[in-house]
C-alpha cells in the first residue's frame, strides 16, 4: 500500500537538514521505499510504499520515527519531535454515552469522546492542500481531522453526529446475516455474519466498524456535537468483512494489518487539540476507553553468532544496540551469552517476533549497501544434473535450424478451442472466458497461431508446454511436457515426417515404428512407438477442425509426449569399424498393390540378412517402389553368388509378404 | 606418306597446344585430336588399309604420336590450371542460398542464458508442478489463510480441487512453491534454480496471466546476506553488462527474513536517472530499475522443509523471466511474448 505525504508535514514532527531527495534516498535504503518524489510548488511530497508488515510507517509520524534513526547513519541530524497534543480534561456529568461490546476479541481497545459546541465550517487552506497531496478530498473541518490524524499518525477514527446515535446508546457486535447499513457513500449494503457493526439505543446500524461509518449517523453541516471514535479492531475480522462485502476502504486497509492500541489515546489527545483549534469544539463528557487486556511487552533475543552468521560479517553488539535503541527498542547487551535482549515498542509489537526479525533491523541500519558482495562457498553438492533440461534444448535448437519458429501460448483456453470440456481442469476465478480451461493438448493453441496469422505463408511452428491431465479432485494432475508441431500447406506429411526422423536420430534413437491408424481428428495419421511405448500422433488435420479456426489450407501436426520419448534418449553411440571391404550396391524394384505401407516393408528387408546394411527407398512411380540395397560385409569381400542368393531372398521374401512383383534386377 | 602426315599431325597438335591460353581452348584441342572422331581416331582407322608389314610400325608411330600430345596436353593443362584466373564470371554479390531460417522465442532464449550463468555458480536446474497445492505456494511458505500478504499474489483457483492435506488446488502464482518441494527432494547443501510458469489473476503491459519466473535457492551452513548479494551482482553484470550494478533494499515478504528487493542501474540512462539531453528518465525510478524479490530464507520455511534452521540458513530469489528480457530488450508489453504473433517472433 501507497501512502503520499506532505514534506513540510514531515518536518513538522522531524527536525533534520537533509533534503527531499537525500530523504527519499536513504528511506529507500534503510526503510520503506520512496517511488516518486513529486514536486508540486513550494512543496515536495513523498510517494512511498509501505509493505504490509509496517502498519506502523503507515502515517507522516511513523516515517518521521523512521528517519530519526535512518539519518544520523548518513551523518545529517534527525531529531524526532513532540507530537502536539491536548490533555483530555475530566468532564464531570457530561454527555451520556452507553457503550457494550458483546466480544472483547471483536475491539482491543474502544475509545469516545464528546466533543460539544462544534462549528463546522472548511479546514485550514493549509490542511486542505496537505490532504488533496494525500490524495483525500477535503469536505469539512470535522471530517478533516479524522482523515488527517489518519495520514499523520496512522491511527483511522470515525466521527459520529453524537445526537444521530438513538438514545446514545452504542452496541457493537457481530452481524447477523441479511442485516443492512446504508454507508456514507450512500451504498446500501446486505450484510453476512460475523462484520463487526455498532447498534444504537433504537437497533439502528449506525457502523460498519473499521470500514465505513453509516449515513444514518453522519455528521452534516447542522452537527453541533460530535462523537470521536478511536479504536482498534480484530485484523482478521476487517479483513473478512472486506472480502464478503467487495469493498475496502483506506481505514480498513490498516486496520485489517493490526494497530497498535498503545496508539490510540495520543492520537485521542491529538484530535482534542485539532477540535480545540479547528471547529472550536470542547471536550463534551468523560473518556470512555474499554481496554480490558494491554498487551505485555514482548522481549527478543538474539545472539552474536546468529546476526554475524546472517550478516556475513562481525558486527559490534555495541553498535547492534545503538541500531536497536534508534529504532525505540530497549535493549540490554549480555556480556556472558554475547547476545542482546531487545524490548519490542508497543507499536512493532505486530512484526516483531523472532532472533531474525531484529537481524533484519540492525542489519538494514547498518546498511545493506555497506554490505560486501561475496559468492556462496560451495561446500559439495550431491545431486546429479537433470539432463531432461538440455535434451528440451537440443530439441528446441534443432527445429530453429530446421525451419521452425517456436511459439508460447497461454496454458488456459477457451471453451470452444477443447473438445471435451469435462476431461479438463477448470479455473473457479477466471480472469476472462477466453483462459478457462487448462488445456490438454497443444495442437489448438497451434492451430490457432496459425489462424492468427493468414498471410503468412509456409508456417511451420512448434511449441513446447505442458499438458494438464486430470486426476480426480484430491491429486494434482499429471503435467506432461509435450511437444507438438504444425506446418501449414498442401501434402507436408513427408516433411513432418522427415523432422520426426531427424530428431529421433539427434536422440540416438535408431529403431521406431510408425503404426497407420484412424483418428476422428485426423485426414491421416499414424501412432509412433518406440518398443511397446506410443510417444506420440502424427497426421494431416481434418478440415472440419481446420474450419474451426478459420484456416483455409492443410495442416500438418506431430505430437509428441516428451517424457515418454526422452526416457528413450540416450549420447551413446556405439562405434563399429571402420569397413575395410567395399560394399556392393544395387537397385530393385517391385510393383505393389495400391496403398501398400512402405515403412515395414524396408523395416523387414532390413532383417532378412546382416549383410544387408542399406535399405533406402530412392524412387516411385505408380505402383512401382525401387529400393537401394547395400551389401556389405565386415570381414571379406562379398562375392556375386553370395549376392545372388540373399538377392533371392529378397525378391522371394517381398513377393510372398506384400503380394508384391520384381520388376527388375540390376 | 603416312609418316609425313603423322609427323605433321604431331606437330600441329604440339603446335596448337602450346598456343593455347585457356583451359576450354585445351578441351576443344583435345577433342580434335584425340576425341572418339578425332585426327588421331581417323589416322587409327587408315591402318588395316596399309600393308601388312607396314602396319605394326605405324602402329606403334600413332601410339607414340598420341602419348606425346596427351603429355604436351597435360602439362600444358597443369601449367594453365595455376596461371589461368578464370574467365568464368560469378556475381559474388547475389543473395546467398540460405538455410532453413527458424526462431527460439525470447522466452526460451532469456532462460537459456539464465540457467547457464546460474550452473556456472553450480545451480541445478528445476522444474516443479504448475498446478499447485496452497500449502506450498503459501501456507507453508508462512502465509497462513487470510493473511494480508496473500493480497499480493492474484491467484487463480482449480474448480473442485482440494486435498485434505495441502488445501486447494491453485495454479502457483509464484516459483517460490518450488522451494519447499526441493527441500523435500534434497538435503542440504541446496542450490537450486526453478524456472517455470507462473499464473496471477492479472492483465496488463507489464503482467499478463501467465509468466514464467526464475526462482534460485540456496542452502547450506552459513549462508549469509552477502553470499545474496555477491550472486545478484554476478547475474547482474553476466546478464545486463559488466556495467550494470546492482542493489538490495528493505522490503517484505512472509517467507523470508530479511527480505530484499533487488534493484539494477537503468539500462537506458545508465543510473544516472537523467537522459544525455537532460530530461528525466521515465523508465526507472532515480536511476535503479527493479528486479524482483529475494530474502533469507524464513526458518518456519526451512522448518517446513524438514531442514533444522540452527543449523542451516539459506537465501531466496524469484525474478520474472520476461521482466529481465523485456528490461533488455526495451519490450514494452508482455503480452506480445504469447500472442503467437509471427511477425513479432520472427524477429528474434
Amino acid at each position: 500500500m501507497n501512502i503520499q505525504i506532505s514534506d513540510s508535514w514531515l518536518r513538522e514532527f522531524l527536525e533534520t537538514k537533509a533534503t527531499p531527495s537525500q530523504i527519499a534516498e536513504y528511506l529507500s535504503l534503510c526503510s520503506q521505499s520512496v517511488e516518486k518524489l513529486i514536486k508540486d510548488g513550494e512543496e515536495t511530497v513523498y510517494d512511498i510504499e509501505i509493505t504490509t508488515n509496517r502498519p506502523d510507517c503507515l502515517s507522516v509520524y511513523g516515517i518521521a520515527r523512521e528517519l530519526s534513526a535512518i539519518l544520523p547513519r548518513f551523518e545529517i541530524n534527525a531529531r524526532l519531535k513532540e507530537i502536539p497534543v491536548a490533555k483530555i480534561p475530566k468532564v464531570k456529568s457530561g454527555f451520556p454515552l452507553q457503550v457494550k461490546i458483546s466480544k472483547t476479541e471483536l475491539c482491543p481497545r474502544f475509545t469516545a469522546l464528546v466533543f460539544d459546541n462544534v462549528i463546522i465550517k472548511p479546514s485550514p487552506l493549509s490542511v486542505r492542500k496537505r490532504l488533496e497531496n494525500s490524495g483525500i478530498r477535503a469536505l469539512n473541518n470535522v471530517v478533516d481531522i479524522s482523515n488527517y490524524l489518519m495520514l499523520e499518525l496512522g491511527q483511522p477514527m470515525h466521527t459520529f453526529d453524537y445526537d444521530k446515535i438513538l438514545k446514545h446508546k452504542m452496541f457493537l457486535r457481530e452481524s447477523k446475516e441479511g442485516e443492512e447499513i446504508i454507508t456514507l457513500d450512500g451504498q446500501r449494503r446486505k450484510l453476512k455474519e460475523g462484520i463487526i457493526v455498532i447498534e444504537d439505543g433504537e437497533g439502528r446500524i449506525v457502523d460498519l466498524c473499521g470500514i465505513m461509518g453509516g449515513k444514518n449517523s453522519e455528521t452534516d453541516k447542522n452537527t453541533k456535537r460530535v462523537l470521536l471514535f478511536v479504536q482498534t479492531y480484530n485484523p482478521m475480522k476487517i479483513r473478512k468483512a472486506c472480502q464478503a462485502l467487495g469493498f475496502r476502504t483506506e481505514a480498513a486497509s490498516r486496520f485489517e494489518k493490526g494497530l497498535d492500541p498503545e496508539g490510540v489515546i495520543p492520537a485521542m489527545e491529538r484530535a482534542t487539540l485539532l477540535f480545540k483549534e479547528w471547529c472550536g469544539g470542547k471536550v463534551g463528557n468523560e473518556l470512555t476507553d474499554i481496554y480490558p487486556s494491554p498487551p505485555k511487552p514482548k522481549t527478543v533475543i538474539v545472539t552474536k553468532v546468529k546476526i554475524d552468521t546472517i550478516m556475513g560479517i562481525n558486527i559490534k553488539l555495541e553498535d547492534a544496540k545503538k541500531f536497536l535503541d534508534n529504532l525505540g527498542f530497549k535493549t540490554k547487551i549480555d556480556a556472558k551469552t554475547n547476545s542482546l535482549t531487545a524490548e519490542v515498542p508497543h507499536w512493532r509489537n505486530g512484526d516483531i517476533e523472532i532472533p531474525e526479525d531484529l537481524i533484519e533491523e540492525i542489519a538494514r541500519l547498518y546498511g545493506y549497501h555497506n554490505l560486501p558482495n561475496t559468492l556462496p562457498p560451495i561446500s559439495s553438492l550431491n545431486y546429479q544434473k537433470e539432463a531432461t533440461f538440455e535434451w528440451e534444448d537440443k530439441i528446441k535448437t534443432a527445429l530453429k535450424y530446421w525451419g521452425f519458429t517456436e511459439t508460447v501460448s497461454y496454458s488456459m483456453a477457451r471453451k470452444d478451442l477443447i473438445h471435451n470440456p469435462a476431461d479438463h481442469l477448470k479455473i473457479s476465478n477466471p480472469l476472462t472466458e477466453d483462459l478457462l480451461y487448462l488445456r490438454t493438448s497443444l495442437i489448438p493453441s497451434l492451430l490457432e497461431v496459425i489462424s492468427k496469422n493468414p498471410t503468412e505463408e509456409g508456417i511451420k511452428i512448434f511449441e513446447m508446454a505442458n499438458a494438464y491431465l486430470p486426476r480426480g479432485k484430491k491429486e494434482l494432475p499429471l503435467e506432461t511436457m509435450t511437444l507438438t508441431l504444425a506446418v501449414k500447406g498442401e501434402s507436408k506429411y513427408l516433411e513432418v515426417k522427415g523432422i520426426l526422423d531427424a530428431l529421433l536420430k539427434e536422440l540416438g534413437i535408431t529403431k521406431f515404428s510408425i503404426k497407420p491408424e484412424k483418428f476422428p481428428s485426423l485426414n491421416y495419421g499414424a501412432q509412433i512407438f518406440i518398443g511397446e511405448t506410443n510417444i506420440g500422433i502424427i497426421g494431416e488435420v481434418v478440415s472440419p477442425e481446420l474450419t474451426r479456426f478459420g484456416i483455409n489450407q492443410k495442416v500438418t501436426v506431430l505430437d509428441i509426449q516428451l517424457n515418454r520419448l526422452l526416457s528413450f534418449a540416450t549420447h551413446a553411440k556405439g562405434y563399429i569399424p571402420l569397413p575395410k571391404y567395399p560394399p556392393i550396391i544395387e537397385d530393385l524394384s517391385f510393383v505393389f498393390p495400391p496403398q501398400t505401407f512402405i515403412g515395414p516393408i524396408i523395416e523387414e528387408i532390413k532383417k532378412i540378412n546382416e549383410i544387408i546394411k542399406e535399405v533406402e527407398f530412392i524412387d516411385s512411380y505408380q505402383n512401382t517402389r525401387t529400393f537401394r540395397i547395400t551389401y556389405q560385409s565386415q570381414e571379406r569381400n562379398l562375392t556375386d553368388s553370395e549376392i545372388k542368393s540373399i538377392r533371392k531372398k529378397i525378391i522371394d521374401f517381398v513377393s510372398a509378404k506384400f503380394r508384391a512383383q520384381v520388376k527388375e534386377a540390376l | 606418306m603416312i609418316k609425313d602426315q603423322i609427323r605433321n599431325l604431331k606437330n600441329e597438335a604440339v603446335g596448337e597446344i602450346l598456343e593455347a591460353k585457356s583451359l576450354q581452348e585445351l578441351e576443344k584441342i583435345r577433342v580434335i585430336f584425340l576425341g572418339r572422331s578425332g585426327k588421331i581416331n581417323a589416322l587409327t582407322k587408315e591402318i588395316p588399309k596399309l600393308p601388312a608389314d607396314e602396319r605394326g610400325g605405324i602402329g606403334k608411330l600413332i601410339n607414340e604420336t598420341k602419348k606425346t600430345i596427351e603429355e604436351v596436353l597435360s602439362q600444358t593443362q597443369n601449367k594453365l590450371t595455376k596461371t589461368d584466373r578464370k574467365t568464368e564470371w560469378i556475381d559474388v554479390t547475389a543473395p546467398g542460398i540460405k538455410p532453413p531460417e527458424g526462431h527460439l522465442h525470447l522466452i526460451t532464449e532469456a532462460i537459456s542464458e539464465i540457467s547457464s550463468i546460474f550452473a556456472s555458480l553450480g545451480f541445478r536446474r528445476a522444474r516443479y508442478p504448475e498446478v499447485e497445492w496452497d500449502w506450498y505456494a503459501f501456507e507453508g511458505l508462512n502465509m497462513a489463510e487470510n493473511h494480508p500478504a496473500r493480497d499480493e499474489w492474484e491467484t487463480f483457483f482449480i474448480d473442485g480441487l482440494e486435498s485434505d492435506k495441502y488445501g486447494k488446488g491453485i495454479l502457483t502464482p509464484h516459483t517460490s512453491s518450488g522451494q519447499l518441494r526441493e527441500m523435500e527432494k534434497y538435503a542440504p547443501p541446496i542450490r537450486m534454480l526453478n524456472i517455470a510458469k507462473c499464473y496471477r489473476r492479472e492483465s496488463g503491459m507489464s503482467h499478463a496471466p501467465m509468466f514464467y519466473q526464475f526462482e534460485g535457492l540456496v542452502v547450506d551452513k552459513n549462508i549469509n546476506i552477502s553470499h545474496l548479494k555477491g550472486t545478484i551482482d554476478y547475474f547482474t553484470k553476466q546478464y545486463f553488462g559488466p556495467d550494470r550494478k546492482s542493489r538490495i533494499r528493505p522490503f517484505h515478504f512472509q517467507f523470508t527474513e530479511p527480505s530484499f528487493e533487488v534493484d539494477v542501474t537503468c539500462l537506458i540512462c545508465g543510473g544516472k536517472a537523467r537522459l544525455p539531453n537532460g530530461k528525466v528518465c521515465r523508465t526507472c525510478k532515480e536511476g535503479w530499475m527493479e528486479l524482483g524479490g529475494s530474502g533469507m530464507v524464513h526458518p518456519n520455511v526451512l522448518k517446513n522443509g524438514g531442514i533444522d534452521p540452527e543449523k542451516y540458513s539459506g537465501f531466496a530469489f524469484g525474478w520474472g523471466v520476461e521482466r529481465v528480457l523485456m528490461m533488455k530488450y526495451g519490450i514494452n508489453d508482455i503480452r506480445l511474448l504469447f500472442e503467437g504473433d509471427l511477425r513479432f517472433l520472427k524477429q528474434f
